[in-house]
């Protein structure tokens, strides 16, 4: 891997990226207006469950900022599939640049967008929805990192088994909607059904909001969140492990059609 | 079919040995060999679906060969990919531009890829550009830019890392006259600096005009390895054409070849002895036209292959049908 080549490529992606935030933005605005929507209705969920003194912001911030990290993980493979529309995929593959350098300088600017997503989400959760995080703000910078790597990597795993671009929305948005339910960021996973219970910790969305809600409503502490951490790392390694053995950079993907 | 002995090239920068590539049943090269020297122009010319594409890609480690060699410079191709790939500069068939950014980033962003450094690849990007006239459009979106500017950069990312060896698949197609005439004479100039170049085509004008040396391609083999004016010289001869405007007198036949009823064409070494010995046979005749066509390399393609090279287009292959570019 040439450092000088994947971060070329990391700048050309975040330029082409800022060419048109819409979507930067619309994934950062929209999960702000779905706490406000729904912050009242998570107040009676929890006030359920016996957590008094929460205004409901403690799992509509991070039941959000989830959700929509989650919806977006097809975005980390749209570049590719946009170079191939573009006819710049064949360019890049001609050119010194490695396989390696491709993916980081590809994959990373979706990273990056993801723990600012995050990051942003959970910074105006206070002044916008009374969010206290009572825990580490270490172990929640980390947790974010480790969910948008983790999400990153799933988004690469649909990238090298979608074909088409149709099929990347398809599995992207509603496998990352799905998965965020799922894992319990929609609704407590205490809420959920015994099968669904049972199947939520095989989702990577299950331990970021178990990390979150050790952090903002049980005074987690670094070492509190090292298992959602750790299981983070896990998933990312797994997805990419897969999407390595999948991906066929020499396969023609279908921009559109 | 026998192919003319070309001599080796005292250094090649493209080797390329016995080079075979199948899709499915379908075989694109059927045992391609061919060298490119330092500072030479090599005319890789064929119809559609003759296997130039797939050699360039395998050339440029797009694609993977079922079985052959390819040396770049003396270093396997096939093995040391992205070693070799610094060396090579490819315009592929399709143009390859990113739209939302300005033709100074696209440059700039293969230059830094190709490893140059700032200074450099500055320098590099104006001269590149003024080769190829597009030092205006530099600070314009690509993506504004109309088919034959956005061809023009396509072209000129390739040559930004002087490469070695510079491979341009049908680099005019669909481009207009200016970008064309610009186009060929940057292959000269890259050819005169050093290069090897290899360039696809299937326009058989643009060929000859170039006058270099010929590869022709037909059904994954090559059936022709030559200069221009002696592969012309070896295979075809110049041809008298008489039209007339009722049907051709029978006297003129004698075996020779009518196209329809009303035109016949008459194979000569001597276009001007043949005229003068026909004229008085066709004397009271209403004839319409006459020509002297001149040999050309579509009838060496005529010759070795026994079709004429507008109707030679290949069959679609499996890959063309699926929508995967394999000619």
């Amino acid at each position: 891997m040439s450092l000088r080549r994947s971060s070329a490529i990391l700048r050309h992606e975040m330029r082409v990226m800022f060419t048109d935030p819409s979507t930067a933005i619309f994934v950062i605005i929209m999960p702000l207006l779905m706490v406000a929507l729904m912050k009242q209705l998570f107040a009676n969920t929890l006030a359920q469950e016996g957590l008094t003194g929460t205004n409901g912001s403690e799992f509509a911030v991070p039941g959000m900022a989830v959700s929509f990290a989650a919806f977006s993980v097809g975005y980390a493979g749209f570049s590719f599939f946009r170079d191939h529309g573009w006819g710049t995929w064949d360019r890049l593959r001609a050119s010194p640049a490695t396989s390696v350098d491709l993916i980081v300088g590809k994959v990373l600017p979706t990273v990056a967008v993801t723990v600012v997503q995050l990051g942003v989400l959970f910074a105006l959760g206070g002044p916008l929805f009374g969010l206290t995080i009572t825990g580490s703000v270490v172990g929640l910078v980390l947790l974010i990192v480790v969910l948008a790597l983790a999400l990153s990597a799933f988004g690469m795993l649909v990238t090298a088994l979608a074909r088409t671009m149709n099929q990347l929305n398809a599995i992207g948005s509603v496998g990352g909607m799905a998965m965020a339910m799922m894992g319990g960021s929609f609704v407590p996973v205490s809420a959920m059904p015994g099968w669904a219970q049972t199947l939520a910790p095989a989702l990577p969305t299950y331990w970021a909001m178990r990390g979150f809600r050790t952090l903002i409503l049980e005074n987690g502490t670094v070492a509190d969140v090292l298992v959602p951490v750790l299981m983070l790392v896990g998933f990312g390694a797994l997805f990419t492990a897969v999407a390595a053995a999948r991906f066929r950079f020499e396969d023609t993907k279908v921009y559109w059609g | 079919m026998d192919v003319p002995a070309v001599p080796a090239h005292s250094e090649a920068v493209l080797h390329v040995s016995g080079l075979r590539k199948s899709y499915g049943g379908l075989e694109a090269l059927r045992g391609v060999d061919l060298d490119v020297g330092a500072g030479e122009v090599v005319a890789l010319l064929g119809p559609n679906g003759a296997g130039k594409t797939t050699l360039i890609s395998i050339v440029c480690g797009l694609r993977r060969a079922d079985a052959g060699t390819v040396e770049v410079d003396g270093l396997d191709a096939l093995a040391r990919t992205a070693q070799v790939r610094g060396r090579i500069g490819l315009a592929a068939q399709d143009t390859g531009v990113y739209p939302v950014v300005s033709v100074r980033h696209n440059l700039t962003l293969f230059g830094q890829l190709a490893g140059l450094e700032r200074r450099a690849l500055r320098t590099r990007i104006e001269e590149v550009a003024q080769a190829l006239d597009i030092t205006d459009l530099l600070d314009r979106l690509a993506g504004s830019l109309s088919g034959g500017q956005k061809r023009r950069v396509h072209t000129a990312i390739a040559l930004l890392h002087r490469p070695r060896l510079l491979l341009l698949d049908e680099a005019t197609t669909g481009a207009d006259v200016e970008t064309r005439a610009r186009i060929l004479d940057l292959v000269r100039r890259t050819a005169a600096e050093g290069s090897a170049v290899l360039y696809s085509t299937h326009y058989l004008a643009e060929v000859e005009s170039l006058g270099s040396r010929v590869v022709i391609l037909d059904r994954g083999r090559v059936i022709a390895d030559g200069d221009a004016r002696e592969l012309v010289a070896a295979h075809a001869v110049p041809v008298v054409e008489l039209s007339f405007a009722g049907d051709v007198p029978p006297a003129l036949w004698d075996g020779r070849i009518g196209e329809d009823g009303r035109r016949i064409r008459i194979p000569t070494r001597d276009p001007a002895a043949t005229l003068a010995e026909l004229l008085p046979q066709i004397a009271g005749q209403q004839l319409t036209s006459v020509e002297i066509l001149h040999p050309s390399l579509e009838a060496v393609y005529l010759a070795l292959t026994g079709r004429r090279y507008d109707e030679a287009d290949s069959e679609p292959t499996r890959e063309n049908v699926s929508g995967v570019a394999a000619t």
